[in-house]
Order: structure tokens, then C-alpha cells, then sequence
């Protein structure tokens, strides 16, 4: 049936049709680039961020500087690249290039005290804000800051 | 098929810990520590061929038990902080299961006290760093 339909669909329309997807997807794949959402998994950076938590990060801000301390951000666990971790920055050595990670709850969180700072090079996606749960939207702030 | 809400995010982003489970004691290595002096006691104590090669062999056991808490508390217990606040915590640690290696091997009751007293030093650190509170349900049971 699929066949038939399309045998009866005008080629220009669906030239159209392409055209318009293909933009659409272009323009969101751009946007991707610099700004995406995440779920949070694990509980290490509570209570500032939970499991199930979902969060708007961008990756514009550490093309112009580098981290800082206080602010949320995602790196590569460096035994399991494939993980994308979240944690904070704690601690910023801009001679050597690296960068600490510190779980907001200590006793919980597997971090740079367990595999070392990582390179400020793998730090590239800062988490700004969360959307989700509705009563808990607002921007990601230093602990402390209120 | 999942239902998902077309705001929620495919990527996942790990606020991780290897496992929070949190709970470490050095009760549990002391435990075993104090087995393998209670059984090299009870092998200079006896004649009996078949219990002294049973002693041997329970012995070495619990030897590695000991060993394997003592591990557990110096890799994953223990933290920078904690070594900066304790410089000879890794020292202490090390001794700790080169101790436990020693009670595996011989049949030594001082190397058993030996072990004993490093797993206590263990002890005073892990309560000094607040062990106890953190790391127990309820506390150490008294």
C-alpha cells in the first residue's frame, strides 16, 4: 500500500516536503550543537540537582573561557568515556589544564578524589538551568549563592 | 513502548557514585583479625594432627578476609582529606595488610596482635574522620 500511495503523490510536493524536513532538521541539529538537554542520573550531586532532574546545558561559554569553580558542568568519567558524568567544578588549575570534580555530596559521589582532575579540554558542556520537575525550574547556581 | 514526553531528554548525564552503599566498618576486618588469634591459640594448644590442619586452614581464610576489609577501607573509605588530616594513614593501611599476609603464612601469635593493633589504628582514624555517624545505619552498634 505504501507504494501505491506514493506512486499517486506529486514529486514536486514531495520535494517540497524533503527540502522542508531536511531544513528543519538542519536548523535543530545547529541549535544541538550548542545547547541540549539532559536527564540526571544518580544521586551524588544532591541535593542542588536529583535523579530524574532534567537540565538545559550549553557549550558556548568554555569556547570563550575556561570553567570555574562553583559551576555545574559535564565530563567524561575517565574510566568509562562513554559516561557522561555531572558534577562541579571544585578546584581549576589553569597552569597544568585540569580541572577537579567534586560530587555536591561527598559521601556519595565517586569523583577527581577517586580518579584524579580531569582536562579542562573534556569540560565542554555547562549545565545552566533545570525545566523539570515544574516546581523546581530555575537557573543552576554556586551552592551558597541562594 | 515508552511513553515519553517529547521534552524529555535522551541523553543521560551520570551524578555518579560507584556504589552508594556508604557503609564500611573496621569492626568487620577486626572481627576476622581476632578469629586468626583465637585459632593460632587453640593450634598451640592441641596435638591433634587433623584439628592443627584445620586450624591452618580456617586461619588462612579469615586472613583474607582481613586483608580484603582492610583493602576495601584504604581504597574506598579513605579519601585525600582523610591523608592529609592522617599522614601515615597509607602507611598504616599497608602495614595493615602486609600483617594480614603475615598471619596467612605463620602460625605467629604476634603477628596476629600485630594485625590486631594496626586494625585499631585503623579504627581511631575512621572515627576520627567520622566513621561512625557517616558510615553506619545508626551508628556502631554499642
Amino acid at each position: 500500500m505504501p507504494v501505491e500511495r506514493g506512486r499517486r503523490r506529486p514529486l514536486a510536493a514531495s520535494l517540497v516536503r524533503g527540502a522542508a524536513l531536511g531544513a528543519g532538521l538542519a536548523a535543530a541539529g545547529a541549535v544541538r550543537r550548542w545547547v541540549d538537554v539532559v536527564e540526571v542520573h544518580g544521586g551524588s550531586m544532591a541535593p542542588a540537582l536529583l535523579a530524574g532532574d532534567w537540565l538545559v546545558i550549553e557549550r558556548r561559554t568554555y569556547e570563550r573561557r575556561g570553567p570555574r569553580v562553583g559551576e555545574v558542568v559535564l565530563a567524561p568519567d575517565p574510566r568509562e568515556p562513554s559516561r557522561e558524568l555531572v558534577k562541579r567544578v571544585a578546584a581549576v588549575d589553569p597552569v597544568a589544564g585540569l580541572i577537579e570534580l567534586r560530587g555536591d555530596a561527598p559521601d556519595a559521589s565517586t569523583d577527581s578524589r577517586d580518579f584524579g582532575a580531569v582536562p579542562t579540554a573534556s569540560v565542554r558542556w555547562r549545565a545552566v538551568a533545570r525545566y523539570w520537575p515544574a516546581d523546581r525550574v530555575g537557573w543552576l547556581r554556586p551552592p551558597g549563592a541562594g | 513502548m515508552q511513553l515519553r514526553l517529547p521534552l524529555r531528554p535522551i541523553r543521560r548525564v551520570h551524578a555518579h557514585c560507584d556504589v552508594p552503599c556508604g557503609v564500611y566498618d573496621p569492626e568487620q576486618a577486626r572481627i576476622e583479625a581476632e578469629s586468626c588469634y583465637k585459632i593460632i591459640e587453640k593450634y598451640h594448644g592441641s596435638t591433634d594432627e587433623l584439628f592443627r590442619a584445620r586450624c591452618i586452614l580456617a586461619k588462612e581464610e579469615r586472613a583474607e578476609l582481613a586483608k580484603h576489609h582492610i583493602d576495601v577501607l584504604w581504597s574506598d573509605y579513605f579519601k585525600p582529606e582523610h591523608v592529609e588530616k592522617f599522614p601515615d594513614l597509607q602507611q598504616t593501611c599497608w602495614k595493615a595488610a602486609k600483617a594480614a599476609s603475615k598471619v596467612k603464612q605463620t602460625t605467629d601469635l604476634e603477628a596476629a596482635k600485630d594485625l590486631l593493633s594496626l586494625i585499631d589504628k585503623i579504627d581511631d582514624m575512621w572515627k576520627a574522620t567520622g566513621g561512625p555517624e557517616k558510615t553506619r545505619l545508626n551508628g556502631r552498634p554499642s
